[in-house]
């Protein structure tokens, strides 16, 4: 198996799919001897991770809360 | 959030049924979620105020309609993706989309066999990083960017997302790897720009 888009296809599948199928054990193995796709799984994990942190789902601002619960008529729950 | 899908679909009834409290709960309870979905897709906080009152609006006119087949928080999410895929088609774009199309958007990497260092976070917190960082989501066109919300920011599964985005499995997980791959690339040349590696 080589580098390219087609193993890229499959390392997708392999991370959200059944890691005992054929596909997925191929390329476990693949990429137990290949170091540059061990570093492309590595810095894929990187982004995602990197992109959660920046990203941090902050509270919704008071202001935009209260306005939409006076939009909605409905009444503000207690904790709010 | 299989967890709560009976307390849900009891909310989802008193709900149907005009009980304010249980409506008043339901958007307690998504309503961070469809604000910062909105922030995302939208890219300004005023239009995510708007695709937020929008969407609970629906919700607020059409829950009567909702039939279960699918789960509500599925159904709510496309209602708000629809509203801000719909804000954004009225608007001039603030960065032009790129096209995945380019064949080296597949490529593995710009810099293949070269590792990243470990990242430190308060760095990439910096705000000149997170501007760079929020630019590349905005470049996405919106059939990436919306799987990579769904299924990277807001953690939700290839099969909800699917459902969401009325797409198929297999269909998701190629756009995620593209929009990934996407993210990865620029980020890589923040990286190198930044003499981080």
């Amino acid at each position: 198996m080589k580098c390219n888009d087609e193993l890229i296809k499959e390392v997708c599948n392999y991370l959200g799919g059944d890691l005992d199928s054929t596909p997925c054990r191929m390329i476990r193995e693949h990429m137990e001897k290949c170091r540059n796709c061990e570093i492309y799984i590595d810095k894929i994990k990187k982004t995602v991770e990197i992109y959660k942190r920046v990203d941090n789902c902050e509270d919704l601002p008071d202001s935009v809360c209260k306005k939409l619960f006076f939009t909605l008529n409905l009444k503000l729950p207690e904790n709010k | 959030m299989d967890d709560n899908y009976e307390q849900e679909q009891e909310l989802v009834r008193q709900a149907q049924a005009g009980n304010q409290l249980a409506l008043s709960e339901l958007v307690n309870r998504y309503s961070m979620r469809i604000y910062h979905l909105g922030l995302r897709l939208t890219g300004t906080e005023q239009d995510a105020e708007d695709v937020l009152q929008e969407t609970f609006l629906t919700m607020l006119k059409k829950i009567r309609q909702f039939q279960g087949k699918s789960s509500f928080y599925t159904w709510l999410y496309r209602v708000a993706i629809n509203i801000s895929l719909r804000k954004l088609k009225s608007k001039p774009r603030k960065y032009q989309h790129v096209s995945l199309d380019d064949p080296n958007i597949g490529k593995i990497s710009s810099f293949p066999g070269e590792e990243w260092p470990d990242i430190d976070f308060d760095i990439i917190r910096e705000k000149h990083f997170k501007e760079k960082l929020d630019k590349a989501i905005e470049e996405l066109p919106d059939i990436y960017k919306t799987v990579f919300i769904l299924r990277d920011l807001h953690e939700l599964s290839t099969d909800e997302t699917s459902k969401i985005l009325q797409i198929s499995v297999s269909n998701t997980k190629i756009r995620l790897m593209r929009a990934r791959n996407f993210l990865k690339e620029k980020l890589e040349g923040v990286v190198h720009a930044e003499g981080l590696a």
